[in-house]
């Protein structure tokens, strides 16, 4: 049972949550429906009284009398309510595409220092796309314009693995390639030694693991770690995926399943939005950022 | 609660969900796409094999001259070789300059070469009678002399600095090129013209035994018959032989030494040091061994006499080895690639000389979380340069890069292993000295 008190849940409320995003919903609307939500449950709460209004009247020569009494340039009925929309600061550490949907952190209030290290620490996410052979359309999605068909009945798992295999290796070289050290260097070997490795340059995707998980032609899913990834990307690999075993194929959907250490079952689904089970998220998702060191700037360039 | 119903109303009925997004401004018809053509993209063959070469493209050895461009001397990164589109390619091999190819036929040509030809060991190739090409840009079918060629395969080809041992599946070994010390088997002829030979020398079987591999070195062969034994032929000034001498020997004689009772399965060697290894995965090394690829007590520095090498079996059981001009590598069962010698190790810029085999770590080879079961199958020596394949068929290279070998793009020379963008999977590479083939299955 939450307090009644609505400034001590105030107080409480810092830090950073772990939501899901349902496709179709911008991230910009997610924070608005955040917000919103959350400044309409907190005035349900009881707000601060208004203050008072200390008056000293009467004549100046005679007697002053001193009266307390509420104070109407206070009142929730004058100002507005006690909690508005712009006090509160929110804002996001992975940004998805409108049709991702998955893993989303938002930082609340103080929370938004911890959104924004998280960002700038460039952890790993983890996505499962699905794909469909057999068409293109003219943006790698579903809802596009079909241009293009093919055959795709002679592809096989065995096909999509030996291609995705070679493609991970290719961009594990990439990362040695972007990692910003001189490749004949002693310290681009001492990194090399260390596994994989983040990119000096957060503008360039770079892909650490892609598997297929599932392949039920037409339909295939595939399970990619990576990092400076966005939505446009994912959607154009699968095309790319499709082009490389001889046929086409266009994304039919993209979950992110894992940013850093939020998972999907981290994850607050919208219809459970309340103050109650958002600052609960909010303390789970505190104990994960202390465990995993992703509430302090990274000094290393090391991926895991 | 107002907005959260708002959303709920719009997203809990999910099989009517519109797909909204950017406006249109010409909505899709869906009944259009109805009307497409379906296309079928051509599916490769069964025995069909992408070849890529990179390297030194001067000397012609890599049979695309004319297709890359005629002032580029060198290929940094790998280029398909349309050879291989016409014809089925079953193996390559690599000398100092020159390229064959084996291919599937039912004819006596089954064998292409290109490349330096100063020694016959493409074969003899004239437009003007008696005008013999001693360089060949494109691949030039070789005719050899098969008794019965519907039947008869090649399975492996192996070659030397300016020979070339070609092994059939029926009719034993065929040798061409260069004899000046003895490495085709046959009696050293003075003043023997090899550019005008149209010679080739057939080995039909050992003491009675079939033969099963070949390997050459830089001036000398070797013979691995079906029973483990190994014969050898050549050069032998620093031992290469493995024969107990130094002299050159004109005719295939039994390897002794520590390998007379061992079952040998596989010969490694580019150069002047000898690896084999036997059925048990243990290794045996001779010949030059002045970068310490064999520590001995008494620092010997040429060695005749087939010797075990109790550093590298203690690594576990071995399944590959390679043996480049200073250097050595051996890949054990659990794909762990050691490295001992002197050169490029792949250890960094800061090691270079280590009489002890040193672990290549696994991460430089692409094993990591992401990737856990990847492990190295193969591993090859180029002269100055070596290459790893994985089972998942990726080629690393690293080493010397002379000429662009090794194939990264650059001309810088490469300190630890890094993988080659290659258009399939990787089944086999052969390395020479400044040119490097590899064969590939196409990923469709």
């Amino acid at each position: 049972m939450l307090v009644q008190e609505a400034p001590i849940v105030w107080n409480s409320l810092k830090g950073l949550i772990c939501v899901y995003k349902p496709a179709e919903v911008s991230v910009h609307k997610m924070r608005k429906i955040l917000i919103s939500k959350i400044c309409q449950e907190m005035n349900s709460l009881e707000g601060r009284p208004p203050s008072d209004y200390v008056a000293i009247e009467g004549d100046p020569s005679q007697k002053l009398t001193v009266s307390v009494r509420p104070n109407f340039a206070d009142h929730p009925l004058v100002v507005g309510p006690r909690y508005q929309n712009q006090d509160l600061h929110v804002s996001w550490s992975n940004f998805l595409g409108f049709y991702t949907n998955g893993v989303l952190l938002f930082g609340i209030r103080d929370g938004t220092r911890q959104a924004k290290f998280i960002r700038e620490n460039r952890p790993t996410r983890a996505y499962r796309i699905k794909g469909k052979l057999g068409e293109v359309t003219d943006n790698c999605f579903k809802t596009g314009k079909v241009v293009m068909k093919s055959t795709w009945r002679h592809v096989k798992q065995e096909h999509m693995d030996r291609f995705l295999s070679a493609m991970q290796a290719s961009h594990q070289k990439k990362m040695f390639e972007m990692c910003g050290v001189d490749i004949q260097s002693q310290t681009a070997y001492e990194l090399a030694i260390q596994g994989p490795i983040r990119p000096a340059n957060s503008k360039i995707p770079i892909i650490y693991g892609i598997k297929c998980i599932e392949f039920q032609p037409p339909e295939f899913t595939v399970e990619i770690q990576c990092i400076n990834e966005y939505e446009d990307y994912l959607t154009h690999i699968i095309h790319e995926i499709g082009q490389k075993l001889h046929s086409t194929a266009h994304c039919t959907g993209i979950q992110c399943i894992r940013h850093s250490r939020f998972t999907l079952e981290h994850a607050l689904l919208m219809k459970h939005w309340t103050l109650t089970n958002l600052l609960k998220n909010m303390d789970v998702c505190s104990k994960i950022l202390v465990e995993s060191g992703e509430n302090l700037p990274r000094k290393s360039s090391r991926l895991v | 609660m107002h907005y959260s119903q708002k959303v709920t109303k719009k997203l809990v009925p999910t099989g009517l969900r519109f797909l909204s997004g950017p406006k249109r401004k010409y909505p899709i018809n869906p009944d259009l796409s109805k009307d497409l053509p379906v296309f079928q993209y051509v599916q490769s063959k069964n025995k069909y094999k992408r070849l890529f070469s990179w390297g030194n493209a001067k000397t012609g050895a890599l049979g695309l001259k004319g297709i890359i461009d005629k002032q580029a001397e060198y290929l940094r990164s790998p280029k398909r070789v349309s050879f291989a589109e016409k014809f089925e390619v079953r193996t390559v091999a690599i000398g100092f300059g020159f390229t064959t190819f084996a291919i599937n036929s039912d004819t006596d040509v089954k064998l292409y070469g290109t490349g330096v030809n100063t020694d016959s060991q493409i074969g003899y190739h004239a437009i003007r009678a008696g005008h013999p090409m001693e360089i060949i840009y494109y691949p030039q079918p070789i005719s050899l002399p098969f008794k019965n060629p519907t039947t008869s395969k090649i399975i492996k080809l192996s070659a030397g600095r300016a020979h070339l041992m070609v092994l059939t599946s029926d009719e034993g070994v065929f040798l061409l090129g260069n004899n000046a010390y003895g490495q085709c088997g046959r009696k050293i002829i003075s003043d023997e013209n090899y550019l005008k030979s149209n010679l080739v020398h057939h080995i039909e079987d050992i003491e009675g035994k079939r033969i099963i591999d070949i390997q050459c070195g830089q001036d000398h062969s070797m013979l691995l018959a079906e029973d483990g034994s190994v014969y050898s032929s050549g050069w032998g000034a620093d031992g290469q032989t493995g024969l107990g001498h130094f002299r050159n020997t004109e005719e295939f004689s039994r390897v002794r030494g520590d390998i007379s009772d061992e079952k040998i399965v596989q010969l490694a060697c580019r150069s002047d040091f000898i690896l084999a290894l036997n059925d048990k995965g243990e290794t045996f090394g001779w010949g030059n061994n002045e970068y310490g690829q064999l520590s001995l007590p008494n620092e010997e520095q040429q060695l005749a006499n087939p010797t075990s090498m109790d550093v590298i079996n203690k690594l576990g059981k071995i399944k590959s080895v390679a043996s480049g001009g200073s250097f050595c590598l051996a890949a054990n069962e659990y794909g762990e690639v050691y490295t001992w010698g002197y050169g490029l190790l792949g250890l960094g810029p800061n090691v270079e000389l280590s009489k002890k085999p040193i672990l290549i770590p696994c991460t430089l080879f692409g094993k990591n979380d992401f990737q856990p079961n990847n492990t190295v199958v193969k591993v090859v020596c180029g002269l100055n340069y070596a290459a790893a394949v994985t089972n998942l068929g990726d080629l690393f290279t690293w080493g010397r890069n002379k000429w662009g070998c090794l194939g990264l793009g650059n001309e810088k020379d490469q300190y630890f292993p890094l993988k080659v963008s290659l258009g399939g999977s990787v089944e086999d590479v052969f390395c020479g000295i400044d040119h490097t083939v590899a064969l590939c299955k196409p990923f469709i």
